[in-house]
């Protein structure tokens, strides 16, 4: 798991793994993983409440649970930068991972793909292929979008890509 | 849709609603502190952990402190900063605190001991110490990894309450236990009879308890013992007496020993160190004459004074019959000469015998009464005086030699059998005695067989061997004395006088008889050699007459001699006649020179020797060869090889050579032999001649007459004294033959030549008497007769001439 910097890992052990191996297209046993992908949800959620450290907050648009959207930030400088987030779960689930996307973001910076997908470590498709089904959504953003905010807001902020609101607003206001 | 899934919707939903808890970073924290210090919000001392994420209060770590103590009673400082997470320096700071605070902890060695802990282990020991009986307090320091004066003193105040024992010599003991071995103590130290050096019977005791407590049981200290054993003494619960704090002395012993001993003295009224030594009294004189203080120690023996009584009569008694006394037959067999002798100088009878002279101490313990003594002495006075008379020197000396070589053999014998001995001990043992007996006279000395013997024996061999060395010394003075009695003889006449030695019993008389005859032997030996001197100054004067004697007669018939020899000059160039001649000087007037010489000197010497020659006034005796060389023998030295030349030259052809050996004996025996000078020569040949010329006046026999007037007539002519004998008188008158005229010599001739034929038929005629021979020397005899005037008025008238 090296890639990784310890307090990731340390999260993600403690994420509960998922054990049925559904994707959307496989009616009841999709449900049973989509109860599972809640539980691990709720426990990665109250663990990041708990520890200070909310960094997101998602729902399924649809009720299947085929699609996520929702908002992610990330605290800068006593500032938070706050971005929509988006993805959907591939047919091929759990042995695709889901590609988050940051509409928001999309043209500002170089690791991303068109759409605003974002570009996600080398080491992250084979530690997702090698663990799944036990992988979940909630492992999917502790692994790939966390760490990329916190790699990427800061030089985003400090080559001036992106503003924060009060700014941008006071900005807009002056 | 499915109720779960909703619920888990709703749920997921709520859970990202909820409000997120707020956390303050460390950083943040500390600077809050940091400014509620510079506030002074904070006016208090605030410690912080070794981790430094933790801030802690002093009164904070004094409860934690606290709490551990509660907890066990006991605990490490070093352990409460582990516990406390608070650094040593601030954890001492506060434990001191702490501990001064509250009167019930201690801290000792870097550790708070709580009084509630020391109860509860107080009450562990006591447990265990009603179970074992007995706790090694050393061995509880180290259960307990205190020390273990600390332990002690934190007993002591518990003894008694909390700890129900005893506290002795770092050991604890159960009052049970210690009233048990207290017993054994009691039981074991009465139960001893004779002394005892107590640590030894404590190993045994040890020993015993180890049996009965098993494996189990641990070792008892001696000590403990001992002090229990102090105490019983103290109570008077053992009696006896300690020496040296190990040396028991029971007081039953102790009575056992005294009477005893009271007993033995009081029945025999003497005892011996020997005795009191077994009885265990290691200094028996000193014990003796603090108890007894009128007893008497002597060297082996401590004897009442009542023996000393007993002794002094029989003394007194043999004193005063003027006889003898063996002290030791009257004494108990234990004692030893050396006692005896002690004994006897105690008494007072023998003190004043000695001082009076009246008696005469020997050999220790044999005491004779000067009477007595005296008694022998004379006897032994004329017995030495007959032995004297009886024994020649020559027969005393010869003995003596021949004693001397019969024990030099068999000391050789002995001492090739002591030599071979080591193997036979039994035949060794018989050698030494032998060897004992006849003492060599060289310095081996059987050593290793003389242990073997008896003491008695040994004194033997001793005296035997002191005799030994006497006649030795004897041997040696032979020359100037010639028979000092030896002791052997002395001893063997003592005891032909006095007989009752033996019939008393005794095993050996010698023992006594010899140094008895030693006490007497110097005064014997004085007494002969003042004998031997006032012989002596009798016999001086006879010596000076005889040698008077001596020198006169030497004199005359050496100067004599001297004139013969002159004669026989004229003969020195006809060789037969001359070798005749000089024997018969030799033979006719030498001989009798040396034998008065011989004989005188001879008896000088026995005069000198203080031997009661009787002068023999038969006149000089004749010796023959043998006899001479015999008495040349008995000379003194020097002059007894000069005597022996003498006689070598006697029977030789020389007169010189008889001359010269005659001369140096005469010096060396101190006499003068007179040379021949003219005068005397003169005056000698005067008297010569003219006692030749009465003898040939008076001379009948007509055979006798040829020689004498042959002399004569040399003297006349030649004026030289001739002693011719028969065969040379032809020789001698064909000498004169040109000296004389033709009708004188004629003369001479014819006398010469009928006197040889009546000679020769003098000789033939022994046969038989009715011989016609006898006619013929009638004839002849008458012929001679005849002619005898003529020879006679021959001589005569010359020396008138």
């Amino acid at each position: 798991m090296e890639g990784w910097d310890t307090s990731t890992k340390s999260t993600l052990t403690q994420i509960p793994l998922l054990s049925a191996k559904a994707g959307p297209r496989d009616g009841a046993s999709w449900t049973q993983r989509l109860k599972e992908e809640y539980k691990s949800l709720i426990a990665y959620t109250q663990m990041n409440k708990s520890n200070d450290n909310d960094w997101f907050h998602i729902s399924a648009a649809n009720p299947e649970g085929t699609r996520w959207t929702g908002k992610c930030w990330y605290v800068h400088n006593l500032l938070k930068y706050e971005f929509d987030l988006q993805f959907d779960i591939p047919v091929t689930y759990p042995s695709t991972a889901p590609e988050l996307e940051l509409p928001q973001l999309d043209g500002k910076t170089q690791k991303m793909y068109r759409g605003g997908k974002i570009c996600l470590t080398v080491h992250f498709k084979p530690l997702w292929a090698k663990n799944c089904p036990r992988f979940g959504i909630a492992h999917a953003l502790c692994l790939g979008l966390a760490p990329w905010l916190a790699a990427e807001v800061p030089i985003l902020v400090d080559s001036g890509m992106i503003k924060h609101k009060d700014d941008s607003s006071s900005s807009a206001e002056s | 849709m499915d109720e779960e899934l909703l619920e888990l919707q709703r749920q997921f939903e709520f859970a990202q609603q909820a409000k997120s808890s707020i956390r303050l970073s460390e950083r943040n924290v500390v600077e809050l502190v940091q400014k509620l210090k510079e506030l002074h919000i904070i006016d208090f001392d605030l410690l912080h952990t070794i981790s430094g994420k933790e801030y802690i209060t002093p009164e904070q770590l004094r409860q934690e402190i606290a709490a551990e103590i509660n907890k066990l009673g006991r605990v490490s400082v070093i352990d409460l900063t582990d516990i406390t997470g608070v650094d040593l320096y601030h954890v001492e700071k506060q434990a001191q605190l702490v501990v001064s605070n509250d009167p019930g902890l201690m801290l000792v060695q870097g550790e708070i001991i709580s009084q509630s802990y020391w109860d509860n282990v107080a009450e562990d020991i006591n447990d265990r110490l009603q179970e074992c009986n007995q706790i090694a307090v050393a061995e509880l320091a180290a259960q307990l990894n205190v020390g273990s004066e600390l332990i002690t003193s934190m007993l002591d105040s518990r003894l008694g309450t909390l700890v129900k024992g005893r506290l002795e010599s770092g050991q604890l003991y159960t009052p049970a236990y210690v009233a048990r071995v207290s017993a054994m103590v009691r039981g074991a130290s009465r139960g001893i009879t004779v002394p005892t050096n107590l640590s030894a019977l404590w190993g045994t005791l040890q020993q015993l308890l180890q049996e009965m407590n098993g494996v189990s049981g641990v070792a008892v200290e001696s000590t403990f013992f001992q002090s229990l054993f102090n105490g019983l003494l103290k109570e008077g619960e053992l009696l006896g007496s300690l020496r040296a704090g190990v040396h028991w002395t029971p007081t039953v012993f102790a009575a056992a020993q005294k009477e005893c001993i009271d007993s033995f003295f009081s029945q025999n009224s003497h005892i011996i160190y020997s005795a009191l030594q077994k009885l265990g009294i290691s200094q028996p004189v000193q014990f003796l004459q603090s108890r007894y203080p009128d007893g008497i120690p002597l060297t082996t023996v401590f004897v009442h004074p009542s023996m000393i009584d007993m002794l002094d009569e029989a003394v007194e008694d043999a004193v005063e019959r003027g006889s003898w006394i063996d002290s030791l037959s009257l004494l108990p067999t234990s004692f030893t000469p050396q006692d005896a002798s002690k004994i006897l100088l105690q008494c007072s009878s023998v003190q004043s015998a000695q001082k009076g002279n009246q008696g005469l101490l020997l050999v220790d313990s044999y005491l004779f009464s000067s009477g007595f003594v005296k008694d022998i002495y004379d006897r032994l006075e004329k017995e030495m005086v007959a032995f004297n008379l009886s024994g020649s020197s020559i027969l005393t000396s010869s003995e003596e030699s021949h004693l001397v070589k019969e024990t030099r053999g068999r000391t050789n014998r002995t001492i090739e059998l002591t030599e071979t001995g080591n193997e036979k001990k039994k035949k060794g043992k018989a050698a030494a005695m032998k060897a004992s007996e006849s003492l060599p006279d060289d310095e081996y000395i059987p050593t290793k067989s003389k242990k073997n013997q008896k003491k008695g024996k040994d004194l033997l061999s001793v005296v035997v061997s002191d005799s030994k060395a006497g006649t030795r010394k004897d041997l040696a003075n032979m020359q100037e004395n010639l028979n000092v009695p030896t002791e052997e003889w002395i001893t063997q006449k003592i005891m032909d006088l006095v007989p009752d030695f033996e019939e008393q019993g005794m095993d050996n008389p010698e023992a006594i008889i010899r140094p008895l005859a030693n006490n007497m032997r110097p005064k014997l030996i004085n007494f002969l050699k003042e004998r031997r001197k006032a012989v002596f100054t009798e016999n001086a004067e006879n010596m000076k007459r005889l040698l008077d004697n001596l020198q006169k007669k030497l004199d005359e018939s050496f100067l004599n001699m001297q004139l013969y020899e002159k004669a026989l000059d004229f003969f020195d160039d006809d060789q037969s006649t001359s070798a005749v001649l000089h024997r018969h000087l030799l033979r006719t007037t030498a001989a009798p020179i040396a034998d008065t010489l011989f004989y005188n000197l001879d008896m000088h010497n026995k005069l000198r020797n203080g031997i009661d020659a009787e002068e023999s006034h038969s006149g000089p005796a004749t010796f023959n060869p043998a006899e001479r060389t015999a008495v040349a023998k008995t000379f003194p030295g020097s002059l007894s090889k000069k005597a022996l030349s003498v006689i070598e030259a006697l029977e030789g052809k020389h007169v010189e050579a008889f001359m010269t050996a005659l001369r140096e004996m005469a010096e060396e025996s101190g006499l003068l032999l007179k040379k021949l000078d003219k005068k005397l020569e003169r005056t000698l040949l005067h008297s010569y001649r003219k006692d030749l010329t009465t003898q040939v006046s008076v001379e009948t026999d007509p055979v006798a007459l040829l020689p004498k007037v042959v002399s004569l007539l040399y003297l006349q002519i030649h004026n030289k004294a001739l002693q011719a004998p028969g065969r040379a008188i032809s020789i001698a008158v064909s000498r004169l033959k040109d000296k004389l005229e033709d009708s004188a010599y004629k003369i001479l001739t014819d006398y010469q030549s009928a006197t040889v034929t009546l000679l020769s038929l003098l000789s033939a005629a022994t046969g038989d008497e009715e011989d016609c021979t006898s006619d013929r020397i009638s004839t002849k005899r008458e012929m001679l007769e005849n002619l005898m005037p003529a020879l006679k008025g021959l001589v005569l008238s010359t020396s008138q001439s």
